[in-house]
């Protein structure tokens, strides 16, 4: 350890590091610059690109046919962009995450069936509103005798997808209301069906598109007072797009005097049918696969970056430098003492990584400090006598750890590295949260296209055991060979 | 000409208890040294001092007239493949056979070929008895048999001086003899040994000059004779009473 290119690969990682506080910082100093001048429409059209981000769980604004993103939302986005002459790519997100998606330049604008609230307004910029829908509230048909309008729920349970308008007017207009939020309102349906909540609310042509697949549903007129509420629903932009702004409202202006909601929503209730007419979880597997792909694929670049970095820290903190001492046992110390969803979304959102990378990337990163525990007790482990009897024939110290120390290490670690790998199989379904296609994110999404909310679940925890327990098994295998040898 | 070992004012201290007091000596080329004296009087600490796997807190060691008290990693690795040691708890590498344990340091360090290198692992088996379990893994050798490994492995770097750090403790009392019988046998070729050990008839028939230490100091020191028959030492005469009666 105290050998030459030991130092070096440490430098390398001592630098790594730097780069990284250098990316924040870079990336903070470029929201400033955004902030301070207007070239947002110039921005755009020298791109040649507009990015829209929407969360395609809300028919009939937004939601998945074939897995593509279709709706009035996307429909309204198309038109934008060809009349600013660029072309629209479409970003799949939570919509808890668009907002901070806009702050961060990963997206240009908001298409989500979006309220253009006060608080909102504060942070973003928003157009004209493009569509007015009331406010409404799904309940059980039996219930339908018990509840007329949202004063029926005073005291009531009622459920509202997070950072929602509709999550605020529950807030502050239904008194005593226990209010459940969850992200996507197929759950919120499930929660509706299993009388977790006694009712939901949300946008008006949302819980039509919702009722009508689900018969066992109505929808009452909410009747709640939108005065201050900003009604209607709008495009978000960044803070200071005011050129952005002007051209895109040029276009609503056109849509609304061609009346081309209307058209739109047609459209939209003609997609709903090709997605309902074949719900059963066979007909969607393609979206599994694909989500099995992205886990697996996240979760092995995880173990294998994941192992290299942990070695590199267990040697760090096992080494003589005591620099480097303090350097790993403080990212380890820091990495476990935070949570990997939190992680992730800061090299999301925070270092303007892509979201494919940041994920495996921030999925690495946690398990390498777990793997350098591992690897660390490891080592520890291994008789002083070894270490002893290898450098009293003269073996240098990087021969006595890898042909001495380390293979009676790995012996030892192989268990906790097969279980790190399992745990990973499982913890990389965090990565959804910044729209990774891995197998959350699919059962979302078939969730949204077959509004079944239980059976996307029941599939995905089969496939999730038949992949942990299949490689437990490979794991095991290897560890008998392992012994023998 | 230097002498093959020379210490000089050696000293050890394990936080505030000072285990070695100050030790001059010397060991010449083709001498057998063996240390004797009680448990805890710094023995085995000051023969891990010889070949720096514990650092002197005062006092110099040279080797070959080359102070090597405080030389850096790599030039220390150089002169420990002269140096060959046996350990009491044999600290064979239980990850690869027999064979592979001694050839592992002169294919790495050397240089050797494998070819070469299996060659002369298998002489330096066939030397101290176990041709015949070269394939073997050492958890299944007895402590003897392992023992027996754990003196080829040294041997095989070729070494200028062995040190035998209680090489038989560990061993169950029918197995003691094998290692002896190899020990002696060396000892006989003319190898340089320094032998910390409890066997004291080994200790009279083999070694050149006896050393008994105490209280981490050199007491006495001649030749077997003088050492287990004219003991002069008071410390010396009560130590042989004891060990001597059975």
């Amino acid at each position: 350890m105290k050998g030459k290119h030991w130092l070096v690969k440490l430098l390398i990682w001592c630098s790594m590091l730097i780069t990284l506080t250098t990316a924040i910082s870079i990336s903070q100093t470029q929201n400033v610059q955004a902030a301070a001048n207007d070239n947002s429409l110039a921005a755009i059209k020298k791109k040649g690109t507009i990015v829209m981000g929407t969360s395609p769980d809300y028919p009939p604004y937004e939601f998945l046919v074939n897995n593509k993103p279709v709706g009035m939302d996307i429909a309204i986005g198309k038109q934008i962009a060809k009349d600013l002459g660029v072309k629209l790519v479409v970003k799949q997100m939570d919509f808890d995450a668009l907002l901070v998606g806009l702050e961060t330049h990963k997206i240009d604008m908001v298409l989500s069936a979006m309220s253009p609230t006060p608080e909102r307004k504060q942070s973003v910029d928003f157009s004209e509103p493009y569509y007015f829908s009331g406010q409404s509230i799904i309940i059980n048909k039996a219930d339908k005798e018990i509840y007329k309008n949202y004063k029926s729920f005073y005291n009531k349970k009622v459920g509202a997808q997070t950072g929602s308008l509709q999550y605020d007017l529950v807030k502050k207009q239904i008194k005593g209301a226990k209010l459940t939020g969850l992200t996507k309102v197929t759950d919120l349906i499930i929660a509706l069906k299993t009388h977790k909540i006694d009712g939901l609310v949300a946008e008006s042509a949302v819980a039509t598109a919702y009722v009508k697949n689900n018969p066992d549903l109505v929808v009452i007129n909410g009747g709640f007072d939108l005065t201050d509420t900003g009604d209607g629903t709008a495009i978000a932009f960044a803070k200071n797009s005011t050129s952005l702004v002007t051209a895109v409202n040029k276009t609503i202006t056109k849509i609304k005097q061609q009346k081309l909601t209307t058209k739109y929503l047609a459209d939209a209730g003609k997609s709903l049918k090709v997605n309902v007419a074949d719900t059963s979880m066979w007909s969607y597997r393609s979206y599994f696969i694909k989500g099995i792909g992205y886990t697996l694929l996240i979760s092995l670049v995880g173990v294998v970056l994941g192992v290299l970095l942990g070695t590199l820290l267990a040697l760090c903190r096992l080494g003589s430098i005591a620099p480097l001492k303090w350097l790993a046992t403080g990212y380890v110390e820091f990495i476990r003492g935070t949570p990997l969803m939190i992680q992730v979304m800061f090299l999301y959102f925070g270092l303007n990584i892509p979201a494919l990378t940041a994920g495996m990337v921030g999925v690495a990163m946690n398990s390498g400090a777990y793997v350098a525990e591992y690897i660390r007790g490891g080592i520890d482990s291994v008789a002083k006598g070894q270490t002893e009897a290898a450098r009293s024939l003269g073996l240098s110290s990087k021969d006595t750890l890898r042909y001495v120390i380390m293979p009676q290490a790995l012996k030892i670690i192989w268990p906790s590295l097969g279980n790190e790998f399992i745990s990973l199989i499982k913890e990389s379904s965090i990565v959804s949260v910044i729209g990774v296609t891995d197998i959350i994110y699919q059962l979302r999404l078939v969730q949204a296209a077959t509004y079944k909310g239980i059976a996307p679940y029941a599939v995905a925890m089969v496939i999730y055991f038949v992949l942990v327990f299949g490689l437990t098994r490979l794991l095991n295998f290897a560890e008998r060979k392992m012994q023998h040898a | 000409m230097p002498s093959m070992i020379q210490t000089v004012g050696l000293k050890k201290s394990f936080g505030d208890t000072e285990v070695i007091k100050g030790i001059d000596a010397q060991v010449e080329k083709g001498q057998v040294i063996v240390v004797i004296g009680p448990s805890g009087g710094g023995k085995s600490t000051f023969l891990r001092m010889l070949n720096m796997l514990e650092q002197p807190t005062a006092g110099s060691v040279f080797f070959e007239g080359e102070d090597i008290t405080h030389l850096p990693t790599n030039k220390l690795d150089t002169v420990r493949e002269k140096m060959g040691m046996v350990f009491q708890s044999f600290n064979l590498f239980p990850n690869m056979n027999v064979l592979a344990n001694v050839t592992l340091a002169p294919q790495r360090v050397k240089k050797t070929g494998a070819a070469a290198a299996n060659e002369q692992g298998q002489q330096l088996l066939e030397q101290v008895g176990l041709a015949d379990k070269a394939d073997a893994f050492p958890a299944s050798l007895s402590g003897g048999q392992q023992q027996r490994v754990a003196i080829a492995r040294a041997l095989a770097m070729d070494p200028d001086v062995m040190l035998f750090d209680e090489p038989t403790s560990a061993l169950d009392p029918e197995m003691v003899g094998e290692v002896l019988k190899v020990m002696q046998a060396l000892a006989k070729a003319g190898m340089t040994m320094v032998v910390v050990t409890h066997e004291m008839g080994f200790a009279r028939q083999v070694a050149d000059q006896v050393w008994f230490m105490d209280g981490g100091v050199l007491a006495e020191k001649g030749t077997p004779e003088q050492i287990f028959d004219h003991p002069k030492n008071e410390r010396t005469k009560s130590f042989l009473a004891k060990v001597l009666v059975q």
